[in-house]
């Protein structure tokens, strides 16, 4: 149990470190002169990247520009990583999260400004799929963002039962990055139904031009306002007051007319501001395995990519290196080509094209189960490659003597590669095996780009959910574990391989 | 009968003719020795009649069975299955020995004969003690070759060409990577061996060994033989010039 005690306290010590950033976002009371506004990038119509200018606009952009001009302030765009916006508004990187951030479920966690945005939770279905009803949905697989509204609307505290029993209907409530992701999803038939706000909704369907229907049932009904950090009520009586300016004088429906949103918006100058703050405090004990126990569901999935990917890309390789060294000038050639791309190319991209090439390049629509098998297939496609090089390299180690006393007692082919080279090579090769082992330890977190589950994006998702970083943390110890007694195993190998020289 | 006749054996790397015209034969028992400067094509004829290389020239025959024949001024070999069957007729010990380094001394002996001759096990690892004992090597079976000087590792490779009872052994310069007192070692073997007539080949250096031990003596430089015969009329009466000055530089 020991090491069990030494675990937790490495651990403690990290979380430590982190408070104290909390000290540097406090204002200092100098005259502001810039304005950081932190946002998602992949969330228009509210904040996203006009593609041909390569600009970041959108409505929630637009209003804080205004706002900006009518302070004096300069407008400091920043995109951010969804899941890190707590820690960006700690560290005083952004001063606030203007992105169609939803007020609901999240009251006591910042300081807000009146609503802006009454926005509603809706499901969007392919035209041709046949569902009209959220009851349809029971059975299906249906997608929903990281740390989203609509995830909310589910599985959140405040979660209506109604809700709650929907989703249990579910085949599977999937989480997806980006909405993007989401739609390809629903195009090539990986999951039956997106839930998103009816901003993003609407937005999405007209800009990828019919196929969609959005159900008439609404999930939940929402409202956004624009999130300070917990006590800078000042900032946010600023923006507010401006804002209420820009309310009187039209400018605020201007806005809202230009980027279509003229029936979502609801600021209104009667609402008042929330400031007291009640928050609940749970033990840090407490806090650490109710974490531990949810970062353990991804755990099996991790390890799941890990071993198979080891059971296919091992002996593949093999078969790769083989061709790489075939005398018929095609293979060796074309084998050498299959190298290239999967070392030149990021897994990332790989992974997209295993998982949405089947649809997009083929026209085959895939289940939610192939998720998981293009997770292995992209891992084992990739690191069958690096394991090929390293066993060329290992193969062409052997002394050629090896090969001639072989050829001179009568050995065949397959006798000579299996009894005599195979052994030397696999001592040759153990290090730089070592090294792509552990490296596929840690790569197993990039599965996450075609939103399969494990261990990295479960932490993620719940260091959005509890706006801490522990579970990142925690993550990282189980890496350098997992790493620790990979390299111990290897270790022994090597020493069991010593027998010769 | 001859073990071996070679006839108008050619080979070139490239451009480079290394073996120009080599005709010679091996009869039972004989011992061969083939000396030379470095150079001179004396490893790659050695490499070539065990088959390490194919020859660009001329004809080999093992036991009466031609192995390469000339057809239109070029090399046949045989087909791959005969091919087989006369390469176990010779054996070959290497200048670095070649041993498996991953196998124990014993298995470094009995792989092949149990896994390519398919012979009886218990019958190979009998013979095998038998030949460690004749090799002084008794105590080492379970040894794996690191653990082994040179000159015991030198044995062990050609107690390893002898267990697959092979009608003439080849030694491709078997003392070259050895220093003197192991190199005696090895010439003690090879002159109880041909005590034994078994049949050889010998690519050597070692001059006084060849005088004693060879029944005949193989004289080459520049790809070709320029003197052949018993070991008195090479050795210590060579009628060719070259043969006399490379003598000469030896005994420097």
């Amino acid at each position: 149990m020991k090491k069990q005690s030494i675990l937790l306290l490495l651990m403690a010590v990290m979380t430590v470190f982190l408070l104290p950033v909390n000290a540097f976002a406090a204002g200092d009371g100098t005259e502001r002169s810039t304005f950081t506004v932190g946002f998602d990038a992949e969330f228009p119509p509210y904040g996203y990247q006009d593609t041909e200018t390569g600009e970041y606009v959108g409505f929630d952009l637009s209003l804080a520009e205004e706002v900006c001009n009518r302070r004096g302030w300069t407008l400091v765009k920043q995109p951010i990583d969804w899941n890190s916006k707590d820690m960006e508004l700690k560290t005083g990187a952004i001063d606030c999260i203007w992105n169609g951030f939803t007020m609901n479920g999240r009251e006591n966690d910042y300081t807000w400004t009146t609503p802006y945005v009454d926005n509603s939770q809706v499901a969007v279905v392919k035209a041709d799929s046949g569902i009209t009803e959220l009851g349809q949905l029971a059975g299906k697989v249906v997608a929903v963002q990281t740390d989203s509204s609509a995830l909310a609307a589910f599985t959140g505290e405040d979660a209506s039962e109604e809700n709650i029993a929907l989703a249990d209907s579910f085949k599977e409530l999937q989480q997806v990055g980006d909405y993007n992701s989401a739609f390809l999803n629903l195009q090539s038939g990986a999951v039956d139904a997106v839930c998103m706000d009816i901003g993003v909704a609407n937005y999405e369907m007209e800009a990828r031009g019919g196929g969609f229907i959005m159900l008439d049932e609404h999930i939940s009904s929402e409202e956004y306002g624009v999130g300070f950090l917990l006590g800078n009520t000042e900032l946010r009586d600023e923006v507010q007051v401006t804002l209420l300016e820009m309310l009187a004088d039209g400018t605020f429906a201007q806005i809202a007319e230009n980027w279509g949103l003229s029936d979502s918006v609801c600021l209104s100058a009667e609402d008042h501001v929330t400031d007291e703050v009640v928050k609940e405090s749970t033990s840090f004990g407490e806090k650490l395995v109710s974490i531990c126990g949810q970062l353990l569901k991804g755990v099996g999935a991790s390890l799941a990519i890990f071993l198979l990917t080891l059971l296919f890309s091992l002996p593949l390789g093999l078969l790769i290196a083989f061709g790489r060294m075939s005398k018929f000038k095609p293979l060796s050639l074309l084998v050498k080509l299959y190298i290239s791309i999967v070392r030149g190319t990021p897994l990332m991209l790989q992974l997209l094209v295993v998982f949405f090439g089947p649809y997009f390049l083929f026209g085959v629509s895939t289940s939610g189960n192939y998720r998981f098998y293009a997770v292995i297939i992209g891992f084992a496609l990739n690191y069958a490659a690096y394991f090929a090089e390293i066993y060329r390299s290992g193969i062409q180690a052997v002394p050629i003597g090896q090969h001639e006393a072989c050829e001179i007692l009568g050995y065949s082919r397959p006798q000579k590669f299996f009894k005599i080279v195979f052994p030397q090579m696999l001592k040759n090769i153990i290090p730089s095996i070592t090294n792509e082992v552990i490296t596929l330890v840690k790569d197993t977190s990039l599965a996450f780009a075609i939103s399969y589950t494990e261990m990295f994006t479960l932490a993620k998702q719940v260091a959005a959910a509890e706006a801490t970083i522990m579970p990142l943390f925690i993550a990282g110890v189980f890496y350098y574990v997992f790493n620790f007694i990979v390299a111990m195993i290897m270790d022994k190998l090597e020493k069991k391989l010593n027998f010769f020289r | 009968m001859n073990l071996l006749e070679v006839k108008n054996l050619k080979k070139s790397f490239g451009d480079l003719e290394v073996l120009k015209d080599i005709t010679m034969t091996v009869g039972e028992g004989e011992v061969v020795s083939v000396l030379g400067p470095s150079g001179s094509g004396k490893s790659t004829f050695l490499r070539c009649i065990s088959m390490l290389e194919t020859i660009d020239g001329g004809s080999m025959t093992y036991c009466d069975k031609p192995a390469v024949s000339e057809k239109d001024g070029k090399p046949v070999y045989v087909s791959k299955e005969e091919l087989k069957e006369i390469k176990h007729s010779f054996g070959l010990v290497f200048q670095n020995f070649n041993l498996f380094p991953h196998y124990t001394v014993l298995k470094n002996i009995t792989d092949a004969p149990i896994n390519v001759l398919k012979r009886d096990k218990d019958e190979v690892m009998k013979e095998a003690q038998e030949l460690l004992k004749k090799m002084g090597l008794s105590e080492k079976g379970d040894f794996y070759p690191y653990q082994l000087s040179g000159g015991q590792q030198q044995r062990v490779a050609i107690a390893r060409a002898l267990a697959m009872k092979p009608k003439m052994i080849f030694f491709d310069e078997p003392t070259s990577a050895l220093d003197p007192e192991l190199t005696a070692e090895i010439l003690k073997v090879l002159k109880e061996l041909a005590a034994e007539k078994m049949t050889m080949v010998i690519v050597t250096h070692e001059i006084d060994f060849a005088r004693s031990v060879s029944s005949h003596v193989i004289f080459m430089d520049g790809g070709v033989i320029l003197e052949q015969g018993k070991p008195q009329d090479v050795i210590d009466n060579p009628s060719n010039e070259r043969t006399r000055a490379f003598l000469k530089k030896l005994e420097q």
